[in-house]
């Protein structure tokens, strides 16, 4: 049963044309699900309407079975955190906290009580006296998540709420905002254009492009089976060869050719494959981190030469050449001779044909 | 550098052009004699007793004074939600309102004057007052919704938007949240404000009557007809309490930011 | 900024100030338009404008009062733009404190700021006994009551007005441009007029254009160091109204004075930079 729809939706304009058109969401309850994509592809957008602060020129936005559409963002019970973190300057950490309780009238030992509680949570006991002016940036986006957590609100949205960090603090963060939700239950929505955020925080991704949504699934099946090119590339298949389309048989294994190179590819579902004849030109992608190098040649293994290599510690990054065509490899560290007679060699199941 | 040389020597002469008045007006006021002689002969505070004996000093300082609060008010409120809209929003005809609100600022103060006394006291028979009053509200505008304008616009817009997903109503994040933070702009583009009034003289020259003048307008009458020093004591106290005023403004509030 | 949405918020915040605006100020405005544009018997007529500007006086006067202006903006460009350059080369500490000095004369009242100047240019003020003592003048000169008075004391006024704009202006210049052009090989004077003068110059045009129409509608510096001998167009168009009590001819001087303003206002703003 959704808990959050948004049906039919026309929102967000720019010159004229709505970026979310005839949209269509559907989320759970108790899902911290991520919108993921570049900017301008409408994940802002999405959350806004669903705060309110945008009202869709069509279509419904509804909430546990409420439609919501016309109500203002102050009658949605939404908890919102943003980038910046949006503290109030010239209130303490417990009078920002305590806002939204004083909205709602709430007495005031209660408003105690809950806000103390709150800041235990996110482990700010101690702080409700401080100015925003006076804590970190970590700090602070504990604090505004404490203030909009203590609302116990329907929803939680979050745009984009950790790039302003740096990177350790971000991965501290990220691990408290999914211990928090898996401790609360509260469904939340996280907008983000980097995809590591969303592949560790969320139960499911939506990637969206231009105001569509191109596909919607588990992490590993974003990250392994991407739906679409537009998400094949958008999840690290940088890896781009022109190749020719040979044949494709009833179990869904394609052979392609890469020069004189043939390479099988075994995937459940190809992205492009319909309608493809043999001999039609088309690209292949596929993952550094997926392109092996070998000395010899082997199954689906190309010949190419070596231009550099970067020790990055733990793995190398290998920027080998084919026939003018730039290819990466991250892989262990490899002890190189020389760097003519290379291999880079792609597992069957890790590539994906792009039509030309 | 030989340029750094060069650039000092102007600013120094530019400063010294700009400065120099006031620090000569200054010295002149305690003259012994009514002649208007630099340097000063001798050291008499007399020209400074005359200035508070001169009735009409008094009473139109308080007037201009009463006249620069009210005006000055009426142009906060009135202004404030201008700058809070073209901030905030886009919209068809924003260029419009812009220039509606900053045209006081175009059209010259002389005329404006006249027109006020033609329209308002000539044809409506408006009390002199009143038109004196409508008048240097009207020229406030284009700078209370200027430096408000620039204070809101260094203001995270997120942060009222936080507020109204709290629960609170749009009016009320103004006044708990916006307002509270812009403070310091609201209270530069007062004293902006209630200095150009108390100072303003095209206007105040058309709209003075029987009893109802302003003082810099009198300070104008009384040079008319006498040349001792007395205009230098009240000059003097003038710029006296104008630095006093703009140090303290540029120490609390940084009004130089504002301008 | 968001898009508004709601007509009845544009109505709620603007309404009030669009009114006032509309009584108080554009309708005795437009009032003096029409009135200019009326006979005695309230017809259409252009006598009025004729009879202005054909007369001698008032020809004088607009000439002279162009002509200060045309000598005050060029000087008060030529010495505040580099006092501006100086300044925003300045720590923030030392150019709050300078900043602050600039603004004096325009935070001053006019009266007590150009009166200082009758003080200086008077018959016994410090310029003549300066200039008798060094020989220069044979005997005190008549300094004040001129043109040149005027202009001195419109200086005073306005030169801070270019510093202000052109500062605020230059603040937008980053200094690492001006270390680039310095690294490719230009001096410093070449990079103040190849690289500083054009970044800044949006805001020049707009102190240009303050400082023009300033000088051409000032009253209180003309009427004070002018006197009733050397009249500027404000000055004249007081005597008309307040003096002789001749509405006709002050009504159209009021409505050649806002149309002058206006045409010069959008003229030298023709020259804002489209692009940067």
């Amino acid at each position: 049963m959704a808990y959050i729809e948004l049906k039919d939706i026309d929102a967000g304009y720019v010159k004229g044309s709505p970026i979310l058109k005839d949209f269509h969401l559907e989320v759970k309850r108790g899902e911290l699900i991520s919108l993921l994509g570049p900017s301008g592809c409408g994940k802002t957008t999405t959350l806004r309407t669903i705060a309110g602060f945008i009202s869709p020129e069509k279509g419904n936005v509804i909430i546990d079975k409420n439609d919501v559409t016309k109500y203002p963002p102050n009658k949605r019970n939404i908890g919102l955190v943003f980038q910046t973190y949006a503290l109030f300057p010239h209130l303490s950490v417990f009078e920002n906290v305590a806002y939204g309780l004083k909205r709602r009238k709430v007495d005031k030992k209660t408003i105690e009580e809950k806000v103390k509680k709150v800041l235990n949570l996110v482990s700010l006991t101690g702080f409700e006296e401080r100015l925003p002016a006076n804590l970190s940036g970590g700090q602070r986006q504990r604090v505004a998540l404490a203030r909009s957590l203590v609302i116990e609100p329907d929803l939680l949205l979050l745009d984009e709420p950790l790039s302003n960090l740096d990177a350790k603090l971000r991965d501290e963060m990220r691990a408290e905002l999914s211990r928090l939700q898996h401790k609360l239950g509260i469904t939340m929505i996280y907008v983000t254009h980097d995809q590591i955020e969303a592949l560790s925080l969320s139960s499911k991704i939506i990637v969206m492009n231009e105001g569509n949504i191109e596909q919607m699934g588990t992490p590993k099946e974003i990250y392994e089976k991407p739906a679409t090119k537009f998400v094949a590339k958008f999840v690290g298949f940088d890896n781009i060869l022109t190749a020719k389309f040979v044949e494709c048989d009833e179990k869904n294994t394609a052979i392609v050719s890469v020069g004189e190179n043939k390479l099988k590819i075994s995937r459940e579902q190809h992205i492009d494959i319909k309608s493809l004849n043999e001999g039609d030109e088309i690209n292949i992608l596929f993952r550094p981190e997926d392109t092996r190098i070998t000395k010899d040649k082997c199954e689906n293994s190309i010949q190419a030469k070596l231009n550099y290599a970067n020790y990055q510690g733990n793995s190398s990054s290998y920027a080998l050449s084919y026939n003018d065509m730039e290819i990466r490899a991250i892989t262990e560290n490899i002890e190189i001779q020389n760097s003519k007679d290379i291999y880079f060699a792609i597992s069957s199941d890790k590539i994906i044909i792009e039509k030309k | 550098m030989k340029k750094s040389k060069f650039l000092i020597f102007i600013v120094a002469l530019a400063v010294i052009f700009l400065i120099g008045p006031f620090i000569i007006i200054i010295v002149s006021s305690f003259n012994e004699t009514a002649v208007m002689k630099f340097p000063p002969k001798g050291f008499s505070l007399q020209w400074y007793q005359k200035v508070f004996s001169v009735d009409m000093f008094k009473t139109t300082f308080w007037i201009s004074l009463k006249i620069g609060f009210f005006a000055t008010i009426i142009a906060l409120v009135i202004g404030i939600p201008v700058a809070y809209l073209n901030v905030r929003y886009k919209y068809r005809g924003k260029n419009i309102v812009e220039l509606i609100f900053s045209s006081p600022a175009i059209i010259p103060g002389l005329v404006i004057g006249f027109a006020l006394l033609r329209y308002f006291i000539y044809v409506a028979q408006v009390p002199i007052t009143v038109g004196l009053f409508l008048g240097h509200t009207a020229i406030l505008f284009p700078y209370t919704v200027r430096v408000v304008s620039a204070s809101l616009r260094n203001f995270d817009l997120s942060v009222e938007e936080a507020a109204v997903s709290l629960g609170s109503s749009p009016i009320g994040a103004f006044f708990r949240v916006v307002f509270p933070n812009i403070q310091a702009g609201v209270v530069a583009a007062f004293i902006l404000a209630f200095i150009t009034s108390f100072n303003n003289v095209p206007i105040s020259l058309f709209l003075t009557g029987p009893g109802v003048s302003t003082l810099p307008i009198q300070m104008l009458v009384y040079m008319e007809y006498y040349y001792d020093p007395t205009i230098s004591a009240l000059s003097s106290i003038i710029i006296v309490l104008t630095v006093l005023i703009v140090q303290a403004a540029e120490k609390v509030l940084g009004i130089s930011k504002y301008m | 900024m968001n898009p508004l949405k709601s007509k009845k918020t544009l109505l709620l915040l603007a309404g009030p100030g669009f009114i006032f605006l509309l009584i108080f100020f554009f309708l005795p405005l437009l009032y003096v338009l029409i009135e200019s544009f009326q006979s005695d018997v309230g017809q259409f007529t252009l006598r009025r404008y004729y009879d202005v500007i054909s007369d001698a006086q008032f020809k004088l006067v607009f000439i002279r009062t162009l002509r200060m202006a045309l000598i005050v903006t060029p000087i008060a460009v030529i010495v505040g733009y580099p006092c501006a350059y100086f300044i925003s080369k300045l720590s923030a500490k030392k150019k709050s404190i300078l900043t602050t000095i600039i603004i004096l004369p325009l935070m001053t009242s006019p009266v007590a700021r150009t009166y200082a100047w009758i003080v200086i240019l008077g018959k016994f003020g410090i310029v003549n006994a300066t200039l008798t003592a060094l020989n220069i003048f044979a005997e005190p000169t008549r300094l004040l009551y001129t043109e040149g008075a005027i202009i001195v004391g419109l200086l005073q006024l306005f030169m801070p007005i270019l510093i202000l704009t052109v500062s605020s202006s230059l603040e937008n210049v980053n200094s690492e441009v001006e270390e680039a052009a310095l690294s490719l090989g230009s001096n410093r004077i070449g990079v103040f007029f190849r690289v500083v003068v054009p970044l800044s110059f949006e805001g020049l045009i707009m102190g240009i254009t303050l400082v023009f129409t300033g000088c051409f509608t000032a009253y209180v510096t003309p009427a004070i160091l002018g006197g009733a001998n050397v009249l500027t167009l404000s000055t004249l168009m007081r005597e008309q109204a307040l003096v002789l009590m001749n509405w006709e001819a002050a009504t159209v001087i009021a409505v050649l004075m806002i149309i002058t303003t206006l045409i010069i206002y959008n003229g030298i703003r023709a020259f804002k930079p489209r692009n940067m």
